[in-house]
């Protein structure tokens, strides 16, 4: 027997209990679990670079942007490459089934973020083949069954066709991948010059432009040297990190992290309460027992760390049950779902595992730690 | 109470009080006793003789309010509680009067507690115990948990725990006070064997003149004080 053991056997004293207090652990672990997955990943955030930066109108990302505006971006000698997206939003059949579609220069892609969203090449020249190309990411593909060689139409939500339609009709060239499991390849990449040249309004214009600066330059002083570059123009800009950029969208519609620290936070506060108590009372149960540890020699260290270490179990158990259930659900869930349950979040829930069970166990070790033999003898 | 043999417990001007309901309460006031190494003591008396208080002292899990208390080479009324656990765990021994097992423990995991405070290896754990279950008679049984077992075996259970890190001292209060007459005196053979073969000092406190008769020595206490000494025969 180790002292480990002992807290363990401890534990299971009674087993139902243990099990409803690792059942109620598990739960609040898989809810942090899917929660941080959420945030983590299904932005695409987590594989969203520091390094690429995007360039949109500081008036909000709705005002376009002037295609001329490129010529200067990319005249500044810090700027390796610079791309352009337009994006259209519409659904494809039934209205429920939104689609996203990033309209842009094929190569220009390539060279700023080729290596981000998967692109080859090969898929380069494949979607340069026909003005009505499309690249579909591999997330998207898989949702929607789509295959290469298919014909989709999305229709517009706003983006009119100058014939007046909404329907915009696409062949699909190929499938990108996406850099690893964090990138976001929820969307379509069409060809801008198509696009632009049916689209009713706003020719000539786009949403942002996507800056790789060289190796060696910081990203944020660059983007601020872009911003002034344009500071008195008619169209002032905002330059952001890809990740920063894409943070900011999510908050337009919430402030998702707020929200799951909330939740994950009263799921926490709750279990801290219930299982606090149930050792409070465990311990309390077995007060003489201490008792008897203490005269065969156990120290008060010795006592604490036997409760300590009987709380870490029942949160090791429980709480590794609870991630184990959210990295199976993250593995399960469908692509579209972009939750991704990396290592950092998983480092985070195991120190907050860690933290939670000393906590939990503090009370009552503290307490036992105090209770003197002959009072302990007295509780029988 | 002295002895002319260097003594291995030695009290000397003991007192202890204890405040109940305001009110302080004299238990010993200036007690004195040696014991030596080797010796059987049976402590005998009436309810609120000081027997408890006594054992309590010596086992270093109360302390005496002034005086001197000494066993072996350690002052325990100098001690804080860290260094009584640490004392407890290397010198001492405790035979409980309710055996004081661990439900959830088996035989041997019992046994094996007070051998976790000491640096030793898994193996040399399990043969310090297979050896003292062994003595006790309790071999091929230290799978099982102890609830399943008879008092006397329990009691058994409750040596081999005292004895495993091999304490010069043990302490038994009320070691056969559960138990039947034909267990009792199996336990307390136990008990003579331990102090004749393995020279164990040992001190018990015991309401039952039968279990003192197996004691070399009985010490009667009466109001904080000892009043009678008889040596067995």
């Amino acid at each position: 027997m180790t002292f480990f053991a002992l807290a363990r056997k401890n534990a299971w004293r009674k087993p139902l209990r243990t099990v409803l207090l690792m059942v109620s652990i598990a739960v609040a672990f898989l809810i942090y679990g899917l929660t941080a997955s959420f945030l983590n990943g299904a932005q695409g955030t987590a594989g969203a670079s520091d390094d690429i930066l995007g360039v949109t109108s500081a008036g909000g990302r709705t005002q376009p942007l002037p295609m001329a505006m490129m010529a200067r971006i990319a005249a500044d000698p810090d700027v390796a490459a610079v791309g352009y997206v337009m994006r259209l939003r519409g659904f494809v059949d039934v209205e429920k089934n939104v689609v996203a579609i990033s309209a842009g220069d094929p190569d220009r892609l390539l060279a700023v973020n080729g290596k981000g969203l998967g692109l080859t090449p090969a898929l380069v020249e494949a979607i340069g083949q026909a003005r009505d190309k499309v690249l579909v990411g591999r997330a998207l593909a898989e949702a929607q069954g789509w295959r290469v060689g298919e014909r989709v139409t999305v229709t517009a939500f706003d983006m009119a066709r100058a014939d007046g339609g909404r329907e915009w009709r696409f062949e699909i060239a190929g499938i990108f991948e996406g850099e690893d499991a964090t990138t976001d390849t929820y969307f379509m990449i069409a060809r801008y010059d198509y696009v632009n040249a049916a689209r009713a309004r706003g020719k000539d214009t786009v949403d942002a432009f996507i800056v790789r600066p060289h190796a060696g330059v910081a990203p944020g002083e660059l983007a601020v040297r872009i911003d002034t570059l344009f500071a008195n123009s008619a169209t002032p800009t905002r330059t952001q990190s890809e990740k920063q950029f894409l943070e900011a969208f999510l908050r337009q519609y919430a402030d998702t992290g707020l929200i799951v620290n909330l939740v994950v936070g009263a799921a926490f506060v709750t279990l801290l309460m219930i299982v606090v108590n149930t050792m409070v009372f465990a311990v309390r149960e077995r007060t003489f027992e201490i008792g008897v540890l203490k005269t065969l020699g156990f120290s008060r260290r010795g006592i604490m760390a036997l409760i300590l270490g009987e709380t870490l179990f029942v949160f090791a158990v429980g709480g590794g049950l609870g991630l184990v259930l959210a990295k199976l659900a993250t593995l399960l869930a469908g692509p579209a779902l972009g939750l991704v349950l990396s290592l950092p979040v998983l480092a985070k829930a195991l120190a907050i595992l860690a933290a939670l069970g000393l906590a939990t166990g503090a009370l009552p070790a503290f307490n036992a730690m105090r209770t003197p033999i002959i009072k302990a003898f007295r509780t029988r | 109470m002295t002895e002319n043999i260097a003594p291995y417990i030695a009290l000397s001007g003991v007192r202890r009080a204890y405040r109940i309901g305001g009110e302080m309460i004299s238990i010993f006031s200036g007690l004195d006793l040696t014991i030596p190494q080797g010796d059987f003591v049976a402590v005998m008396g009436p309810s609120g003789s000081g027997k408890s208080t006594l054992l309590n002292m010596l086992a270093g899990i109360d302390s005496p309010d002034s005086g001197t208390l000494r066993i072996g080479t350690s002052r325990l009324d100098q001690m804080g509680e860290a260094a009584r656990a640490a004392w407890r765990a290397h010198n001492m021994g405790i035979v409980f009067q309710f055996y004081n097992l661990l439900p959830m423990l088996s035989v041997a995991e019992n046994v094996e507690l007070p051998l976790l405070l000491k640096p030793l290896s898994r193996k040399e754990r399990r043969i310090r115990v297979d050896k003292v279950l062994d003595l006790v008679g309790l071999a091929g049984r230290a799978k099982q948990y102890p609830a399943l077992m008879s008092g006397g075996q329990q009691q058994r259970i409750g040596i081999a725990r005292a004895i495993v890190s091999d304490p010069g001292l043990l302490l038994c209060d009320e070691p056969t006070g559960d138990l039947d007459r034909k267990s009792a005196d199996e336990v307390l053979e136990m008990l003579r064997f331990l102090n004749r073969h393995l020279q164990k000092t040992i001190v018990m406190v015991t309401h039952d003149p039968q279990a003192a008769l197996y004691a070399r020595r009985t010490l009667h206490l009466d109001k904080g004080d000892f009043v009678e000494e008889k040596r067995a025969a």
